[in-house]
């Protein structure tokens, strides 16, 4: 078996792929920040033990924790189609769909790891240690200034080393985008298989490349724990 | 117990609920009309076939091979893991790398490349084995899941006091002798927790086969979308959701009890 690389030395080959890897980058982005928003209001509302939020959140994370990324998507998917929410276009005055496959694979991302990411930050606040809290209280700060002073910038440090992971499946996961026809870096990768034929390779290179984007992610993850640390509290 | 039932019961109750009001929302008036629908397909998408006769396909599917891929990767991750944390460099260092290639890779990139690399069928010993698709499925899931249960096997060793080793060794005891007979048996219960997450995330990635052609729900749930209407496609979705969280709420409710009580006992 040899492997034949040279169409990567094709112009249009390397735009689409190029093109692919700013989609991807770009969903992944926008899947975080989704992620955090989730993940930080969910264990803010089942931390402070708000009342009658704290079962929604639990069957929500429990929900979006136990079933597939994929089906989410397709659900979201079809179900927004169905459903049929459309905007009009101020430019040419069309009719245009206001969830694109793109929304759709930022929104089962966001939901999907953002369920996870309930359940880190919320560990993370568990280990904040109870004499920090009750230093805190003692100061005079109230429970929510608390929270949102003492509680929330330790507990989020302390649950960098699961967020990373869940960051990386995140990345991971944005692959599945292809399957809407986002084009994304798999889309690409189809695209130029189509054309070649050269499937195994395009699909190692493919491998690789999401190799060094979740290495590249990690790295920078560390660099951001290692700029917010605090001494004393977590490694 | 007690707390976990309680959850048990919230999140089964919960879920039933919002996935039965989202089914209600979309379809209004015709949700009668869509749960005989799903009704008449529940044995297609359960067994793979119309009656219940053959359990190869569909639901089914994705359980068997979930179960050859997690018992390929106990195997090789346990081979992975002890290379993990072997003492000589030159075997631990290509395993930790190992390792990480794997844990990094996307399960979707993984399945495709495997896809193209394994040959359709391959010539050893005189017989011939042919790759069919669901076992290409269980290839490609399988590798991935070998890095997260070596990672679960370093990490349970690691949890045993090392007094263990120590006395082991000074009884006489060789490196594999003690993992096997000493250190291994006393790390099970922490590993036990762990293994059942990898599992429950496993049986989700099953989803993914869909792109090699198994036949799996999804592959099922397409054909039937194809046969009965896209007008079906939210509600077939919506089932599809609703069999997974069967199946894993339960398995991590189950993670959670085990989790408490080795902590108790600690």
């Amino acid at each position: 078996m040899t492997l034949d690389f040279s169409w990567l030395f094709d112009p249009l080959y390397q735009t689409w792929l190029l093109r692919g890897v700013g989609t991807t980058i770009l969903l992944s982005l926008l899947g975080m920040v989704l992620m955090f928003v989730i993940g930080i209001a969910g264990a803010a509302l089942l931390h402070l033990k708000v009342r009658f939020l704290q079962s929604p959140v639990t069957i929500f994370v429990e929900l979006f924790r136990n079933t597939p990324p994929l089906v989410q998507l397709f659900f979201l998917y079809f179900m927004l189609s169905e459903i049929g929410l459309t905007l009009t276009d101020p430019v040419t005055g069309g009719r245009i769909p206001l969830f694109t496959g793109f929304t759709c694979v930022v929104l089962s991302l966001g939901l999907y790891n953002g369920a996870i990411a309930v359940e880190i930050i919320r560990s993370g606040l568990l280990a904040v240690p109870a004499q920090t809290v009750e230093g805190a209280r003692s100061l005079g700060y109230s429970r929510l200034q608390t929270f949102r002073h003492v509680e929330l910038p330790i507990g989020l440090r302390m649950s960098i080393p699961p967020m990373t992971s869940n960051i990386v499946s995140l990345i991971k996961t944005s692959s599945q985008a292809v399957l809407v026809a986002v084009a994304d870096i798999m889309y690409g990768a189809t695209q130029i298989m189509l054309e070649t034929f050269r499937n195994l390779e395009v699909m190692l290179l493919i491998w690789i490349i999401y190799l060094v984007i979740a290495s590249i992610a990690v790295l920078v993850v560390r660099r951001i724990a290692a700029a917010f640390r605090i001494p004393g509290y977590g490694s | 117990m007690n707390a976990e039932l309680k959850l048990f019961a919230l999140g089964t109750a919960g879920v039933t609920l919002v996935l039965a009001a989202l089914l209600v929302t979309v379809y209004g008036a015709e949700t009668g009309r869509v749960l005989q629908a799903l009704a008449a397909r529940t044995p297609l998408l359960l067994s793979g076939s119309p009656d219940f006769s053959r359990f190869e396909g569909g639901f089914a599917a994705n359980i068997v091979i979930s179960i050859w891929a997690m018992m390929i990767a106990a195997v090789a991750g346990t081979a992975l893991g002890i290379g993990m944390i072997s003492q000589s460099l030159l075997v631990r260092a290509p395993s930790v790398l190992l390792m990480n290639v794997l844990r990094n890779s996307p399960w979707l990139v993984v399945l495709y490349a495997m896809l193209y690399l394994l040959p359709f069928e391959i010539e050893a010993f005189g017989t011939i084995f042919s790759f069919s698709p669901v076992i290409k499925a269980i290839i490609g899931l399988a590798l991935p899941v070998t890095a997260n249960i070596a990672e679960v096997f370093r990490g349970g060793v690691e949890a045993v006091p090392t007094g263990q080793w120590e006395s082991a060794r000074s009884l006489g005891y060789r490196r594999l002798q003690i993992l096997r007979r000493v250190v291994v048996p006393q790390a099970i219960q922490f590993m036990t927790p762990n293994l059942m997450t990898t599992y429950a995330m496993l049986f989700i990635g099953t989803s993914l086969v869909v792109v090699t052609g198994a036949n799996d729900i999804l592959s099922v749930a397409r054909t039937v979308i194809a046969s009965d209407g896209a007008h079906y496609a939210t509600a077939i979705y919506l089932y599809v959701l609703f069999l997974f969280f069967l199946f894993c709420f339960p398995i991590a409710i189950l993670t959670r009890w085990l989790e408490q009580r080795v902590r108790v006992r600690q």
